[in-house]
């Protein structure tokens, strides 16, 4: 009785931290690329969202050497291979002197009419690379996305 | 066992306490101590026993029960002497008490717990889950070097600014900016 209570405990505790789970970035979320105390993280769920059409959107920003950055975009790339299509209206995508420089990929749904979408940023400075990494949910097209957030 | 005895009884209710008796021996039992009013003393406890669980319902009649009286024999309960030897008497004889009761009773008992570990569990998981479907369906945390921040409008600005920038890299007035200052 008392292992099964701990086990839902840990279950439980684990729940709010994993809406990008199956991905390949959830490990760099979960700390396990970076160290988690170098992560700048926010996680927001619910009526904040709601204006921008949005459940989940969870990012995460952290400066790190070429090796984990390296490590980091090739993890994002496996996820890109989940992409809804070449389209841009799902996809936005540039590399510069050979790796990505910025993303935005709509990948397929998991639950119909929630659209998901993973967004990826580095920007280097002499040896060090600051990257941000998104992950967002909800029923906001990425037409709506690029309204709301681009700046004009 | 074809001749029905006092000690061969007690036998048979030794092997009934250690759960070990057959339908044939119960039935021995059961008639022998169904006509309780030629049962020796120390075998009436076990003719009232069996009454109670009803297993035979034996009638102990009221000479039997007035003889009972008058003797007052605390029940002997280590029958052949077995139990007394190693588990102290009464106390140890008591657990060979329940022993039929391994049976359906147990298993009943058994089956019971189970239902009530279940309901411990659904109403633990209910408890637990439900504030945090409500907490999950509006939430806002930010973590700044290893920090939990409870700042819901520091998270959802932290999200903002993320986004802000990512979606601006599109934006041909900042790749101009961009590469005049170098980057």
């Amino acid at each position: 009785m008392k292992q099964l209570l701990i086990t839902l405990v840990a279950i439980v505790a684990a729940l709010p931290l994993s809406a990008q789970k199956g991905l390949r970035i959830d490990e760099v979320f979960k700390g396990n690329i970076v160290n988690e105390l170098a992560l700048q993280e926010s996680l927001v769920k619910g009526e904040s969202l709601e204006p921008y059409k949005l459940k989940v959107l969870h990012t995460v920003k952290f400066t790190t050497s070429s090796t984990q950055r390296d490590r980091v975009e090739a993890l994002f790339e496996e996820d890109m291979k989940g992409r809804l299509s070449d389209d841009d209206e799902n996809l936005e995508l540039e590399y510069r002197d050979g790796h990505l420089y910025y993303a935005i990929v709509q990948i397929a749904d998991i639950r119909k009419g929630l659209h998901r979408y993973i967004c990826y940023q580095s920007r280097t400075n002499m040896a060090e690379h600051t990257i941000t990494l998104v992950y967002m949910e909800g029923k906001a097209s990425l037409a709506d996305l690029r309204k709301t957030f681009k700046k004009k | 066992m074809n001749k029905v005895t006092p000690e061969n009884i007690r036998l048979l209710l030794t092997r009934y306490l250690d759960g070990e008796s057959t339908q044939e021996e119960l039935q021995q039992l059961g008639e022998y101590l169904g006509h309780a009013d030629r049962l020796p003393a120390d075998l009436m406890p076990y003719a009232q026993m069996f009454a109670l669980l009803g297993e035979t319902q034996p009638t102990p009649s009221v000479q039997a029960l007035d003889r009972l009286a008058a003797d007052r024999p605390s029940p002997d309960l280590s029958l052949v002497g077995r139990g007394a030897d190693t588990n102290g008497g009464l106390a140890g004889n008591k657990s060979n008490y329940s022993s039929p009761c391994k049976g359906e009773a147990g298993r009943g008992s058994h089956r019971l717990g189970l239902l009530l570990a279940a309901a411990c569990i659904a109403a633990f998981a209910f408890i637990l889950l439900a504030p945090l479907r409500l907490e999950e369906e509006s939430m806002a945390v930010a973590y700044v070097d290893g920090k939990k921040l409870d700042d819901k409008q520091a998270a959802m600005r932290m999200g903002q600014e993320a986004l802000q920038e990512i979606f601006s890299n599109g934006n041909q007035e900042e790749q101009l900016s961009n590469i005049f200052n170098g980057l």
